[in-house]
């Protein structure tokens, strides 16, 4: 098995590299490789050499180790294996997909019947995942801001830090799966590293409350000393060494201490993929279910949780038909539980949010609030539409359905954009609101009569902007089809993100010229009303840049009609 | 004639799938396009859906052109592809819905139900795509073209991940569309379905048309009857494929 698998990655990636030299040929690719290689160039390289001279220059002058690095360098992996620990306290009430058991429909097809183990199954599945994993390693040495032979020690240490994490993580779904077993020989097994996790949790626990108590730590150096304290001395150092073993190659001096210690992760791997191994049994229950999820159709295979629930939204048989359509999107909004898209939306906002008060102008929660609804303002209307793609992005992957409707193109269009566009703007609208209410807190010196004008006015932006978005992001679906992901794909590849950077700017450029006729409008609105009006007088200047935007989109939908009508299912591609 | 084409040719690239392509088909006629893989029946059948755009010639249906007048063209037109292409967020009933809506369907409530009756939809009314089988979302997209009052019916291998009774089924539902006046166009690699229910045949090879005639005709033409008296045999004679087996 171990000759096929190697024979499967090999053909794989030859094949992919031998495909995307040969996509090459056209210019869309072409033109997206230069552009991907000027990031990657600008973005790491030219950062490497610069951190190599930053290097260079602190070896000639500046001490070796500041006092900080070598706080960091003892006691880092201390509070790296602490932070271990508790990721899998947090696996464990809380499991995760390591991604590992993610077999493609092919591997099912061809290896599932094959006369194979399933632990061989698994050995398939964790060579396979080392091509990116080291290619991701690679890249976070690149933009380390170290150097010379320390970048090495970085992705190799970086490398086993996610080889051993994966199976580890894996190790504990095939457990946590066997937890209520029938067998009770199974649930005995599978119980068995909970009870090691409590009693290291306990051994770990208490040494750090000892440590407190005898000297309470009073700043971040006292609270890195205390860690790096009970990872050498009692019984939470033996508790502690297999996590602060996977860290320790990132943090060791070059070359004797790192390459003892990275014989010691390349031990705790060892060790990890026997214990994962050995749940063959698990792995042939988890695996069947993949099997079996794969089977029962695409969309539940990709975790795509649509549940059929009732929304409530009823589609009278007659009307307009960009009602038909907003009623669709609606459909597919109230009905899609994807909990990851959700909790990255929710760890970017409060990072965000976080950022903003902490360089925000007022204390408390009411700032901290405020400043984070202002941000939300900011976030769904700028970047929301590039992030919600339930329009035509998506609807490209039904063209064929959608081409047999007898509906004219440009209603197509609009029905495509409305809903989207209603649901942003309903956001935007309650984000306002709320940076409204707040403002005080925020703004401190602002009169409320100015706050009150700036929120409506921004309130009459928000759906402008947000509309014009969404008809440059269709615009370009319909024109440009191979350049625009379907769905939630996302092509790989350098050509490839070169591509999504050449769109992005392209979708900036194009918002600013449309944004351009009403800018002159509201600008002028505003001359003529300021010293009437004061700060009020950005609301009738919002309003005038809100319906020449507004003109913009009706007459664009009108001019994308025939794009629609010519728009060919060959010209839209799936991704490799 | 519910369905013209004249002169159809459609290219991919340098590539010609289908060339210079005419035919019609009448109202209560069932015409089988039969042929082998790489023939060009599918993309025929979705040049004349409105899907592809023919590089050259034209679709009539119902004397409206299928390019200069789509939306009239496509009221008249229901194409049920192999391949289920259905929404899935979407229940079955909101796809017939959404059908009515778009298609302005009379008398939806009662169209909708009788066929869900009819094609064994009952009790999954309000599941996903994704909860059904491949056989039940083949049904769905059948009846998301049933639903309406179609005077040109496309279908592409509809008896695909159909069980022995939705076979039959079927079997009655396109021979029961027909007899109500409606021009149906099948095509299928079941030249034993072909042969049953159809009125008249087109076979199709490398992207034209090589032979079109009811079934009768085929076999007293002179130069096919030499290839068998069934359908297969002169599919395989019109093809090149009528060598004999050592065995047989």
């Amino acid at each position: 098995m171990l000759s096929a698998s190697l024979y499967i990655i090999v053909c794989s990636a030859r094949n992919r590299v031998r495909a995307r030299l040969r996509r090459l040929r056209e210019p869309r690719y072409l033109l997206g490789a230069v552009a991907g290689a000027a990031y990657l160039y600008f973005s790491f390289f030219s950062r490497m050499r610069g951190a190599n001279r930053a290097a260079e220059r602190r070896r000639r002058g500046a001490p070796a180790s500041p006092a900080a690095m070598q706080l960091l360098y003892a006691s880092g992996p201390a509070l790296a294996g602490i932070l271990m620990l508790a990721a899998t306290i947090v696996s464990w009430l809380m499991p995760f997909d390591s991604g590992l058991l993610d077999f493609s429909e092919a591997e099912i097809q061809f290896l599932f019947p094959a006369p194979v183990a399933r632990s061989h199954l698994l050995v398939h599945r964790m060579l396979r995942s080392q091509l990116g994993m080291l290619f991701a390693s690679i890249v976070v040495a690149a933009v380390s801001p170290l150097g010379g032979v320390r970048r090495l020690q970085i992705a190799l240490g970086m490398w086993l830090v996610m080889a051993i994490t994966k199976v580890y993580f894996t190790g504990i779904s095939l457990s946590r799966a066997r937890l209520a077993s029938a067998s009770a020989h199974a649930r005995r097994v599978a119980w068995m590293p909970v009870g090691v996790l409590i009693a290291a949790i306990a051994i770990v626990g208490a040494a750090l409350a000892r440590a407190w108590v005898a000297s309470p730590p009073a700043g971040f150096r006292e609270w890195m000393l205390l860690i790096g304290g009970i990872s050498m001395t009692g019984a939470s150092r033996f508790v502690l060494w297999p996590f602060i073993a996977v860290a320790r190659p990132l943090f060791a001096e070059w070359p004797g201490p790192f390459l003892r210690a990275l014989a010691e992760a390349a031990i705790v791997l060892a060790a990890v993929a026997a214990w994962v191994l050995a749940s063959d049994d698990a792995f042939q229950d988890a695996a069947a279910e993949v099997a079996a999820k794969k089977e029962g159709g695409q969309a539940a295979a990709k975790g795509a949780a649509f549940k059929a629930r009732a929304t409530g939204l009823h589609l009278d048989l007659a009307g307009r038909p960009e009602l038909a359509f907003a009623w669709k999107a609606a459909q597919q909004t109230f009905r899609l539980v994807d909990r990851r898209s959700l909790a990255r939306l929710v760890a970017i906002m409060f990072s965000l949010s976080v950022a903003a008060a902490s360089i925000g102008r007022g204390n408390g929660l009411a700032a901290i609030l405020g400043a984070f609804a202002l941000v939300g303002v900011g976030f769904s209307v700028l970047m929301g539409p590039q992030a919600l793609r339930i329009d035509m992005r998506q609807d490209l992957r039904h063209l064929e359905l959608l081409k047999t409707w007898p509906i004219k193109a440009s209603a197509v269009i609009r029905g495509e954009l409305l809903w989207p566009g209603v649901l942003l703007t309903a956001a935007a609208w309650a984000l306002v609101a709320l940076a409204g209410i707040l403002s005080a807190a925020v703004f401190t010196h602002v009169s409320a009569a100015n706050r009150v004008a700036v929120a409506l006015a921004i309130a009459i932006l928000a759906p402008a902007l947000i509309f014009a978005q969404f008809t440059i992001h269709n615009g370009v679906a319909l024109l440009f089809p191979a350049w625009v992901p379907l769905g939630s794909q996302r092509p790989r590849g350098l050509d490839a993100m070169g591509q999504r950077l050449i769109l992005l700017g392209g979708t900036w450029i194009l918002l600013l010229v449309m944004a351009l006729p009403g800018a002159v409008a509201g600008g002028l609105v505003w001359l003529a009303l300021r010293h009437v009006l004061g700060a009020a007088a950005f609301v009738p200047a919002a309003f005038a840049f809100t319906v020449a935007v507004v003109l913009e989109v009706l007459m664009a939908s009108e001019a994308l009609g025939p794009a629609y009508e010519r728009l060919d299912i060959t010209a839209v591609e799936t991704v490799e | 004639m519910s369905l013209t084409l004249d002169h159809l040719r459609r290219t991919y690239g340098s590539f010609t799938a289908v060339d210079d392509l005419s035919f019609s088909v009448g109202a209560g006629e069932i015409v089988g396009l039969i042929g082998p893989n790489g023939a060009g029946k599918t993309t025929t059948l979705r040049s004349l859906a409105g899907i592809l755009r023919p590089t050259s010639g034209s679709v009539r249906i119902d004397g409206h052109d299928i390019v200069q007048d789509p939306l009239e063209a496509k009221k008249r037109l229901a194409f049920m592809p192999d391949e289920p292409h259905l929404f899935e967020y979407l229940t079955v009933e909101e796809h017939l819905r959404l059908i009515g809506r778009l298609y302005s369907v009379d008398d939806f409530d009662s169209r909708a139900r009788a066929l869900v009756d009819e094609l064994e939809l009952a009790g999954k009314e309000r599941s996903l795509p994704g909860e059904l089988s491949r056989g039940m979302r083949q049904k769905v997209v059948i009846a998301c073209g049933l639903v309406r009052n179609a005077s040109t019916l496309l279908f592409d291998e509809p008896l695909t991940g159909l069980d022995p009774i939705g076979i039959r089924r079927m079997r009655e539902t396109i021979v029961a569309r027909a007899r109500t006046g409606a021009a149906v166009l099948l095509s299928s690699h079941l030249l034993h379905l072909v042969e049953e229910i159809c009125t008249r045949v087109i076979i199709m090879a490398g992207g034209r048309k090589v032979a079109d005639g009811t079934f009768a005709e085929l076999a007293s033409r002179a130069d096919l009857a030499m290839g068998g008296s069934n359908l297969e045999q002169i599919f395989l004679h019109v093809t090149g494929h009528n060598e004999r087996s050592p065995t047989g």
